[in-house]
């Protein structure tokens, strides 16, 4: 059976842009 | 910025609507109508953002994200915590039984 892969995974950031 | 306490995995959160976000290169940018400031959400903040479209509590956001990311669930709770407070504290996203930011003023 196929499973989809997994994406990895990176910490959420939220950057405030100047 | 807005003060609180910090959320847990019962609240239910929703996208704040004063905002106009665009994709660049797989990531969500975001101006604040509101503040009049950019964000850069990353590619996985814009997977939240966009999983909280309509009201979801922080729970359902993990494990929506754990089904499609290589994630252990409780580093993925504590991330996601993390980012959502600080979106919260921007003005960005609205906790249900909160007030809305903007009628704060």
């Amino acid at each position: 059976m196929h499973t989809q892969a997994k994406k990895a995974w990176k910490q959420p950031q939220l950057e405030v842009l100047d | 910025m807005i003060s609180v306490e910090k959320l847990s995995l019962s609240d239910r959160v929703k996208a704040c609507d004063q905002n106009i976000v665009s994709d660049m290169g797989g990531e969500k940018v975001m101006l604040s109508i509101q503040n009049g400031n950019y964000y850069n959400l990353g590619s996985i903040g814009g997977r939240i953002w966009e999983v909280i479209g309509n009201f979801a509590t922080v729970a359902e956001v993990v494990d929506l994200l754990l089904e499609e990311y290589d994630v252990d669930r409780t580093e993925c709770e504590q991330q996601v915590l993390d980012f959502l407070d600080h979106m919260r504290k921007e003005g960005l996203v609205l906790v249900d039984g909160e007030a809305a930011s903007a009628d704060q003023a």
